[in-house]
């Protein structure tokens, strides 16, 4: 017991130490396999990357780490000298919060919680926006008006994006319905391929989903069918029919947050208020199929031939108006949100009072669906 | 007598004790020779390795309180299956069963609003006849359907699965949880005491252990435990001598589930302190218990020492993720050759291997047993 005592004793020194030197290593806790083409692949990524960057950086990892046994790992990364801490799942929060009390002296981020302490903050990429662009070209691609979804699960990032995503397709084309499926799991290539399928033999012509692999871009691409990559770029699994996606930049936020505790602006007290919430506008994600290309070129032709009316903009191509929102959005003063009122959930309640938008706290907590969603929609509001 | 290329194989009826043992050390050392090489083509030193997880496992505090933490569930549910292999009951469902004692713990801790003194035991009865009630179904299908206990057992694992995500998702979702698939945090009356600066909640480990023992007593001592080795040992048996099979199955897998569940209480009132995805509540202790229940040969005492093997190698795998930086696949393959060779030298337990004498002309056909 003393020893342990004493030993932590140590290691909290060696982390005033560290900090003190200028000298940052940081440890990342990951909830799947590196490998795994989604969600840890691109923390990991990210890791290399600013690891590569920084000569006073160095970075470790724990991976497949059950929910549970955060605690633990954090406990050997500290012991193992780390002074910053990542913990890249929801399900860490707790964890990562009861460690910040263990190691006052150590820095903790945790990626989409919403607890902090005042060595621990809070962060986040997130995709709406590029799910609306998505949507836009989504709609103006649809020749039955149908367009499939595979979802992981029915939480609020998901609903969120969903939600963004079929705004945009019925701003281009206000009778296509979105149809949802479930799939229950984040990796899951087999339900996936199951997912598609099913949604295939409902009619619905173009694909956008959560998964962690790129089993629906695959499929569609079988049939025939446009998709848009998810949480990778996926132009390279079917370069006729990925249309555009989702990227993520983890690496942009890593960036900063490290930067700012090498530069003591972090430091363990003054993390109680920090939270990234970062979008198009600071570069933590992208739309495109592959980094730099907005559009696939095969698909340019069909999205300019398609003309919307918009009451800001007159007559606009499709084309034009994906990366004129892009702009009002990515540039640092956002002029543009997807959920802007008047925005009625399908119910026929209204959500976003018109001129509004929506805070990020009601961004991160929403359960309603959007009018032209179909299917099952778990924890969806009744009254 | 059997022969194997040069070799014959005798029978030996009952292996002695020190036989048992020594093959079985050989068996790990075996193991531990073959995943030598492949730290050794990973590029890590083994001698580094095996130093490294002696002792940030056994050498240190922490490390032996991470062994505790996971030997708690593995020696409930084991000891639960051990009682129940005596019987010849192949209980496959420890894991189904470990659930439903977590979601009848759960249920207690947020909905029951019983006073605090009383919350934990409760938590603990009710997790108990939550998982003999998991248990008992598969039993009433052996004894009175002759369904196959494998497959039933191992079905309702499956079912338990699929109602703990429905719970999560649907009814029971943490409105604290942001949509989230949880429910909410426990109350601080229905979290388990720890030891200090561990997360070993002792009152499990106690109860554990106190179940191992009793085990041991019925097993040996009663007239139930009389009845469950005659119906394990020869079924025809206790059918002449009356034994009621239907008794016998229930009194099983009361005991063998209600172990499963209270593993389960264990683990959401002790480590997570809420129902969540049943991969995370459990991480397949359910299923490692049956190796330990195995290698523990029928004897509830053993169990302990099996499952502390088991909870060892659980703790060696984070220490070869985190210290030596391998991939974490690299747990799976250590783990499943340890029991590779555990149970490949199953076969020197019971048959003694020497060389053919010279001169015998081999007889039967390759593999058939004339003994």
């Amino acid at each position: 017991m003393r020893r342990l005592v004493a030993s932590l004793f140590v290691v909290a020194v060696l982390g005033l130490v560290g900090l003190a030197a200028g000298n940052i290593k940081a440890g990342f806790i990951y909830v799947g396999p590196i490998g795994d083409y989604g969600w840890t692949f691109a923390h990991d990524q990210a890791r290399q990357i600013v690891d590569e960057e920084f000569d006073w950086l160095e970075t470790v990892y724990v991976e497949s780490v059950p929910e549970g046994q955060a605690g633990t790992f954090i406990d050997q990364l500290v012991a193992q000298g780390c002074n910053v801490i990542f913990t890249t799942s929801f399900g860490f929060m707790d964890e990562t919060i009861e460690a910040a009390a263990r190691y006052p002296n150590v820095i903790f981020a945790h990626c989409s919680g919403f607890k902090r302490a005042p060595n621990s903050a809070t962060y986040m990429a997130d995709f709406y926006q590029v799910y609306y662009l998505n949507g836009l070209m989504a709609g103006a691609l649809t020749k039955s008006g149908k367009i499939g979804y595979v979802g992981a699960f029915p939480i609020p990032e998901l609903k969120r994006h969903i939600n963004a995503f079929t705004i945009g397709v019925r701003t281009v084309n206000p009778n296509a319905e979105v149809h949802v499926r479930w799939i229950y799991e984040w990796f899951n290539p087999a339900a996936a391929k199951e997912a598609a399928e099913a949604l295939i033999a409902e009619g619905c012509d173009v694909f956008a989903f959560t998964e962690d692999s790129p089993t629906v871009v695959q499929v569609a691409a079988e049939h025939g069918l446009p998709s848009f990559g998810h949480y990778s770029p996926m132009y390279d699994f079917a370069p006729e029919y990925v249309v555009s996606g989702q990227i993520v930049h983890w690496e942009a936020i890593y960036r900063d947050f490290l930067m700012k505790v090498h530069d003591g602006i972090y430091n363990p007290t003054n993390l109680q208020h920090v939270d990234y919430w970062w979008l198009l506008s600071q570069g933590a994600v992208e739309v495109g199929a592959k980094p730099g290309m907005v559009i696939n070129p095969a698909f340019e032709d069909d999205l300019k031939a398609v003309v919307v009316n918009d009451p800001m903009l007159g007559e606009i191509s499709v084309y034009d108006l994906v990366m004129t929102r892009l702009h009002q959005m990515g540039d640092p003063g956002v002029t543009y949100d997807p959920f802007q009122g008047p925005i009625y959930d399908r119910q026929g309640k209204l959500r976003v009072p018109e001129g509004c938008w929506l805070s990020a706290d009601s961004l991160v907590t929403m359960e309603w669906a959007v009018e032209g969603v179909v299917g099952p929609w778990p924890g969806e509001p009744t009254e | 007598m059997k022969r194997v290329g040069p070799f014959v194989l005798e029978r030996r009826l009952a292996p002695s004790r020190a036989a048992v043992i020594g093959v079985s050390v050989l068996a790990v050392l075996a193991a531990l020779l073959v995943m030598a090489i492949i730290f050794w083509g990973y590029g890590v030193s083994p001698w580094h390795a095996y130093a490294t997880i002696a002792k940030s496992t056994l050498g240190s505090r922490y490390g032996l309180m991470e062994i505790l933490r996971r030997t708690i569930p593995l020696l409930l549910c084991g000891v639960g299956l051990v009682i129940a292999f005596r019987s010849q009951f192949w209980n496959i469902g420890a894991e189904g069963q470990l659930l439903a004692g977590a979601v009848a713990a759960t249920g207690v801790a947020l909905y029951s609003g019983i006073p605090a003194p009383w919350l934990l035991p409760t938590m603990f009865v009710v997790g108990f006849l939550a998982g003999a009630v998991w248990g008992i179904i598969p039993a009433f299908l052996k004894v009175k359907l002759r369904v196959n206990d494998v497959i039933t057992t191992l079905m309702m694992n499956y079912i338990m699965i699929y109602i703990v995500e429905w719970l999560i998702h649907g009814p029971w979702k943490g409105p604290t949880m942001r949509g989230f698939a949880y429910t909410d945090t426990f109350p601080k009356a229905a979290w388990l005491p720890t030891l200090p600066l561990s997360r070993v909640h002792w009152p499990t480990l106690v109860i554990g252990l106190v179940a191992a023992v009793l085990a041991a007593f019925i097993l040996a001592r009663t007239r139930l435990g009389y009845e469950i080795r005659v119906v394990g040992e020869s079924p025809d048996a206790a059918r002449y001598a009356g034994i009621n099979f239907l008794r016998v199955s229930l009194w099983v897998m009361i005991l063998s589930g209600g172990l499963a569940g209270l593993a389960g209480v264990g683990e959401v009132g002790g480590i997570h302190h809420k129902l969540l995805s049943p991969v995370q509540v459990s991480v397949g202790y359910g299923y490692t218990a049956i190796i330990v229940a195995w290698l523990a040969r029928g004897s509830p005492i053993a169990a302990i020492m099996t499952a502390a093997l088991f909870g060892l190698i659980f703790a060696a795998g984070d220490v070869i993720k985190v210290a030596l930086r391998m991939p974490f696949q690299v747990t799976g393959v250590f783990n499943g050759l340890i029991l590779f060779f555990l149970i490949g030298v199953e076969l020197l337990m019971y048959w003694r291997v020497r060389l053919a004498p010279k001169g015998e002309r081999w007889t039967g056909k390759a593999g058939s047993s004339e003994s």
